[in-house]
């Protein structure tokens, strides 16, 4: 039986590898954020794996509501690409990073789920051991990677910037299927630590952990998902005044980004705070060319990344 | 015995319901909705504490967790699948992470959408993603490239967009799951 | 063997009702024993056990029918007293007497092969009969009781169960693990449903039974082994070191805040909510109310310990440790050496009273409630707060503030003036059932917090009517005498009510909290900012009470508290003889509660050990020296250590110890020899058991 947080990269020596995931927003909302990881990942020695011939992870909406074979057969041909290599998936989406290891999660705790999976792979020459799971970017820069080397590594320093970080729920709920998992849940500090690392302050917020109204809620009804989103910018506002949020979802990123114009469209709230995902912060600290790591928002992001290019040399 | 004449009866008839499950219908709503994945419904206690938490009983939907759990176990049916809450659930689990009976509530959540899609009562946009999931395979999906060639990378992304053999092996899985069964999306 | 002597068997079978003829054709049974041999009459009837049933065989015994009688009914376990008696009671000696088991092991398992039912029933009975045959009288006997009582744990249930048995004469070793006694009661402020004082009712009955001539009061304590069986335990007991002289230690308190801050922990009697020093007495009101020096604590000032010379200053003085030099009489003096195993000391005692009490969770395991806010407490740290004995002496001040309280009392105490900036709370909200009614936890109900909850909340609303209460309940239990008054109490006093369970706490920047909750008397989400949240965690059994118990041989429960024997017929009673159990030990209960069970063990002690000696079965091994060659195999295997070998004429004989052996038979069934015999279950009688089963007919041995 393998657990949740049993690692593929048998070898500790082994160079870093992972396969990059991208899941569907990345891939056409928001290409800036795999642009970033490509760019930060080699540079801090990671070697990425485009896992060719992925699919969607699949997400909510799609099979996970039809029923558990069907999520997890989807699923675990995506884990598959990794695991023929011998390694494990990455991903800077919170969606996929639950999709694919509640999926895991399901297929080890339940064999019966597993061999339905395996039977259904069959048809396409694939198997599924169990083995490859999907790592979370945060997760990968804080244990694998460092905060020592992250400081190292950078040549834009964030010294003076407040940043609120929104980890996501997909981040830390349900902590059991997760192979990597906060001390306390319900206070997460790793994407905190990982901005301080940069140079910034990231401190505690009372709606820190609340969700940003995205995905199924959105869809279904954009009203409620905005005020839900409001509530948490009026919070960061009113008690950070955070020059920049930080997200370790790309699905929050997007929210927090696009809800930002709307509301302040209708009169609902009179500021604008840039909103970045991690990997595109850490890329324009680590000198990667703003165009392409973080090109693409609705909240204007130009003046932030400017007063971090002039003011943050070091 | 229908007190208002319009629109939901203020009271629920649990009679009526019990009589109702046990004369036209094969199984109990519970009993789907446990087959459907959530295995533990029985042991909610309704103690709420995953409705105060949750961002879908938090801003108004009507059978969010909680309600839709004593619902279901009271036999509801038509009500409930009239009711489109569940595909609004965001499925951030915080309910599954502190149900004191590890109810898994998300599960119920999730098993009600899977219900609602044996009687076809589910939104356009999902039959979209899943049409879209089976003809590209991203459920998100968009043919307009140029935020990619702005950031500098190729068109086509590696993925089932830019490889048909991948794509056909995923059009494969699906045509082995109950998706094919249901016969939500045509799938050639 | 006398015509007298043969034997005349009776065969009696019970329907019990439908519990046995529903599945076994009893007539069947009834003709085939008949024409078992030496049976010479077989009887059935409804209900055997009943008084006309018992009658039956008394009838047939009295007229000399029968001497001997076999009973086809239920269990041996329950029933086989009850048809002893019977015989006994109609002048046959009461082990002429064998029991078939056709309900249990028959009925109930095959209740749908009516067919096979009724043969096993036969060769149940035929097995019976066979052994019948080879009965033989045996006569009970009478094994000596120690009529001293050990108590074990010092909170309200072993004080009364001391208490109780000391009053009507018994001697009492109440040990306690702790320095002194009082328990959790003493920690507590006010008592539902009464409020009364915890203190004021408490402290003179933790008084009276440290001076009672008939208690001997031994606390810091732990019991290390428990040997023997009931009537003759042999106890022995750790008494812990304290490192201060009891015997010269009078509780003056001189020595209470000499200890630098780095040897300054959290005071377990204020939940932590206050520090004390490495040289502490437990609380004011503590019985003994004397010193002891917490080892791990203390930070050896002067750098000596017990036993060491003292450094020297330069003019030659030696240096001692502030704690030694401000007791006046000495107590504390490091001149002598001190053995830290303390010292172990053996009690001999015919019963044990187990009343070793329970502990609250802590508030650590609840993420979900922001445990890291110091403004977050337990329910336990609440009733510190408000007590007029705990940190702030009952000022009820917000808990992140309790650090400038004693930074301003200290102050104030030193002569200098100095304003208190404490913050007061205008909000308070509990949350019930944290880490009870849980998966996670505990599933079991603490059946004490929605009480502790309500009694808190009245006690705050009284003196502050302007704080703001809110209890959230998943639903309210006060079920009992006056206790739904209490609530109802509540609820007129304007303390407002969640029906729900909260989901989350989160902090606020200044400290306050929001809380997330759900009212199903709104159907709707609620939310509210508080000053202090109190979590009503678990009652929990205490970490070594597993341990405990499998020195003194009793077994636990699945949720970690003592088993008592029968839920409802033997409450206070465990599975090993003369062992009893009270108070949170057993599982979560209050005060009146446990008082009412400690009672009852202190009687069931009573009536055990009064008539100084206990009847005891004579079902036990016996060696018949002439056949046994010394080899030892029993000695080994015998798992009470009855068996020893002696010299008999020079050769190696064993040599069984009646009050010791409990009849198991294991020594019998390994003798090479066949040098031991279990009286009740001889070779004979069981083989004659087993061929006839196997034979399926009564075969002659
Ligand atoms: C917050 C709170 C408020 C409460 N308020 C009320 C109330 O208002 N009214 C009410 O009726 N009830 C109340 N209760 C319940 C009450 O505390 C208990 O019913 C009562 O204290 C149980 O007494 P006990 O003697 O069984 O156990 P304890 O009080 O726990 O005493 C056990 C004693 O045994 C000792 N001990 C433990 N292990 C060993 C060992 N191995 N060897 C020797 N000694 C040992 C302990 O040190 C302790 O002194 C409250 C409980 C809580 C948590
Ligand atoms: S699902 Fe769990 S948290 Fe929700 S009401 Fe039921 S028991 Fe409570
Ligand atoms: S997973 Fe769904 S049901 Fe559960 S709290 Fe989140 S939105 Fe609500
Ligand atoms: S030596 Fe005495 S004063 Fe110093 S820490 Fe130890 S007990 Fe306290
Ligand atoms: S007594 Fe009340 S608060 Fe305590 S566990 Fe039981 S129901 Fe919950």
């Amino acid at each position: 039986m393998v657990s949740e947080t049993e690692t593929v990269n048998e070898n500790e020596e082994r160079k870093l590898k992972f396969g990059l995931f991208l899941g569907c927003n990345i891939t056409f909302n928001r290409p800036d954020v795999e642009q970033a990881m490509r760019k930060i990942f080699p540079a801090l020695g990671v070697e990425l794996d485009d896992l060719a011939g992925q699919s969607c992870c699949p997400t909510w909406g799609t099979m996970p509501s039809i029923d558990d074979v069907g999520w997890c057969a989807v699923a675990a041909r995506n884990l598959c690409l990794g695991e023929e290599k011998g390694i494990d998936l990455m991903t800077a989406c919170n969606t996929c990073y639950a999709s694919l290891n509640e999926a895991r999660h399901k297929m080890l705790k339940n064999p019966e789920i597993m061999n339905s999976v395996n039977e259904i792979l069959a048809k396409i020459g694939r198997k599924y051991e169990g083995k490859a799971k999907c790592r979370h970017v945060t997760w990968v820069l804080y244990k694998d990677i460092g905060l020592e080397k992250l400081r190292e590594s950078i040549k834009y320093t964030l010294d003076g910037l407040t940043i609120a970080v929104q980890p996501g729920c997909h981040f830390l709920w349900p902590s059991e299927v997760y192979p990597d998992r906060e001390k306390d849940p319900f206070n997460p500090v790793v994407l905190r630590e990982l901005c301080e690392a940069l140079g910034a302050e990231a401190p505690y917020y009372t709606k820190l952990i609340d969700c940003c109204g995205i995905g199924a809620l959105r869809s279904t009804d954009p009203g409620k998902s905005f005020a839900l989103a409001k509530d948490k910018l009026e919070c960061i506002k009113e008690e950070l005044d955070a020059d920049l949020i930080v997200a370790g979802c790309c699905s929050c990123m997007i929210q927090f980004d696009d809800v930002q114009d709307k509301l302040r469209k209708e009169g609902k709230i009179n500021f604008s705070i840039p909103v970045l995902h991690y990997v595109q912060l850490l890329a324009i600290c680590m000198g990667f060319d703003p165009q392409q790591v973080a090109g693409i928002c609705v909240t204007p992001r130009d003046e932030i990344i400017k007063r971090i290019l002039e003011g943050g040399k070091r | 015995m229908e007190l208002a004449e319009e629109g939901v009866p203020p009271v629920i008839n649990l009679t009526e319901l019990a009589e109702k499950e046990k004369e036209e219908f094969e199984e109990k709503v519970s009993e789907l909705i446990i087959e459907f994945g959530a295995e533990n419904l029985m042991a909610c206690m309704q103690c709420g504490a995953c409705a105060s938490i949750c961002p879908l009983a938090r801003t108004g939907f009507e059978w969010y967790n909680k309600k839709l759990i004593k619902a279901i176990l009271v036999g509801m049916r038509e009500e409930l699948l009239d009711d489109m809450t569940p595909w609004a659930c965001v499925a951030c689990n915080r309910c599954t992470e502190i149900c004191p009976r590890n109810v898994t509530p998300f599960e119920v959540m999730l098993a009600m959408r899977r219900l609602m899609v044996e009687d076809f009562a589910l939104p356009t946009l999902t039959i979209e993603g899943l049409r879209s999931l089976y003809e590209h395979g991203h459920a998100v999906y968009m043919t307009g490239r140029e935020a990619r060639k702005k950031v500098g990378l190729p068109e086509k992304p590696p993925t089932t967009d830019s490889d048909e053999k991948a794509l056909q092996e995923l059009k494969t899985i699906l045509k082995n799951t109950k998706l094919a069964e249901l016969g939500l999306i045509p799938m050639e | 063997m006398t015509a007298e002597d043969k034997p005349r068997i009776g065969v009696y079978i019970c329907h019990c009702g439908e519990n046995i003829a529903g599945a076994v054709d009893v007539e069947e049974v009834r003709k085939f024993a008949e024409k078992l041999p030496d049976v010479v009459v077989a009887r059935d009837y409804l209900f055997m056990c009943s008084d006309p049933g018992q009658e039956i065989i008394k009838e047939d015994i009295r007229k000399g029918l029968v001497n001997r009688v076999v009973v086809a009914a239920c269990t041996p376990r329950t029933h086989e007293p009850i048809f002893r008696k019977a015989c006994e009671d109609a002048g046959l000696n009461k082990y002429y007497f064998e029991m078939a088991n056709i309900r249990d092991q028959c009925s109930w398992a095959h209740w749908h092969e009516k067919e096979k039912a009724t043969e096993k029933a036969k060769l149940l009975v035929a097995a019976a009969v066979a052994k019948a045959r080879l009965l033989e009288p045996l006569e009970d006997r009478y094994v000596e009781l120690n009529k001293d009582v050990m108590v074990l744990g010092g909170g309200i249930a072993g004080i009364f169960a001391a208490l109780d048995l000391a009053n009507a004469g018994f001697k009492v070793y109440l040990v306690e693990k702790s320095p002194s006694i009082g328990g959790n009661m003493a920690k507590l402020d006010k008592t539902f449903p009464t409020n009364d004082c915890s203190a004021c009712i408490l402290t003179p009955l933790m008084v009276e039974v440290a001076n009672h001539p008939n208690v001997e009061l031994i606390t810091y304590a732990e019991v290390e082994s428990v040997d023997g069986t009931v009537g003759n335990f042999k106890v022995k007991v750790r008494k812990k070191q304290t490192y201060v002289d009891w015997d010269k230690c009078t509780g003056c308190g001189a020595c209470l805040n000499v200890c630098p801050p780095k040897a300054r922990v959290p005071d377990e009697y204020n939940e932590g909510l206050s520090t004390r020093g490495a040289i502490y007495i437990a609380f004011p009101q503590a019985v003994p109310k004397k010193a002891v020096i917490d080892p791990d604590a203390c930070i050896r000032c002067g750098g000596r310990w017990f036993g060491e010379e003292p450094r020297k200053t330069k003019d030659g003085k030696p240096i001692l440790a502030p704690c030694e030099k401000v007791c006046p009489t000495g107590a504390c003096s490091r001149d002598e050496p001190r053995d830290p195993n303390g010292e172990l000391i053996e009690l001999n005692v015919g019963s044990i009273i187990v009343a070793t009490g329970y502990r609250v969770m802590d508030k650590k395991h609840f993420k979900e409630y922001a445990p890291d806010s110091p403004n977050v407490i337990t329910a336990l740290q609440m009733e510190r707060l408000i007590s007029a004995t705990g940190p702030t002496e009952g000022k009820l001040i917000v808990p992140s503030d309790i650090p400038k309280y004693l930074e301003w009392k200290k102050k104030i105490e030193k002569g200098k003036e100095a304003e208190l900036e404490a913050r007061k709370p205008h909000v308070i909200t509990f949350v019930s059932c944290v880490g009870s009614r849980d998966e996670r936890y505990h599933t079991y109900c603490s059946k004490v917090c929605c009480m502790y909850m309500l009694k808190q909340a009245m006690l705050l609303k009284e003196k502050y009517p302007d704080l703001e209460i809110y209890i959230s309940f998943i639903d309210v239990r006060t079920p009992g005498k006056d206790f739904d008054e209490y609530y109802m109490r509540c609820r007129k006093l304007g303390i407002k009510i969640i029906k729900g369970k909260i989901g989350g706490v989160q902090r606020l920047p200044d400290e306050r909290l929001l809380v997330k909750g759900y009212d199903a008397e709104l159907g709707r989400p609620v939310e509210l900012i508080s000053d202090i949240v109190v979590l009503a965690t678990a009652m929990e059994p205490n970490m070594d009470l597993k341990e405990l118990a499998r020195k003194l041989g009793i077994s636990v429960g699945a949720e970690g508290f003592l088993k008592e024997r029968h839920t409802k017929l033997y409450p206070v009673d465990t599975m090993t003889e003369g062992i009893f159990i009270c108070g949170c030990a057993q599982g979560p209960k209050d005060i009146p509660d446990s008082v009412a069970q400690a009672k009852a063990a202190a009687a069931s002690a009573m009536s055990l050990l009064a008539p100084g000696k206990m009847k005891v079965e004579p079902l036990i091994s016996e060696v018949d020296q002439e056949k046994c060659i010394g080899c030892g195999i029993c000695e080994n295997l015998c798992p009470y250590g009855a068996i020893t070998l002696v010299e008999v004429n020079g050769s190696r004989k064993s040599k069984i110890n009646e009050t010791l052996c409990k009849g198991c038979g294991v020594c019998a069934a390994a003798c090479p020899s066949k040098a031991i015999t279990l009286h009740g279950f001889t070779y004979e009688q069981v083989l004659a058991q087993i061929r006839t089963i196997a034979a399926k007919k009564v075969v002659e041995v």
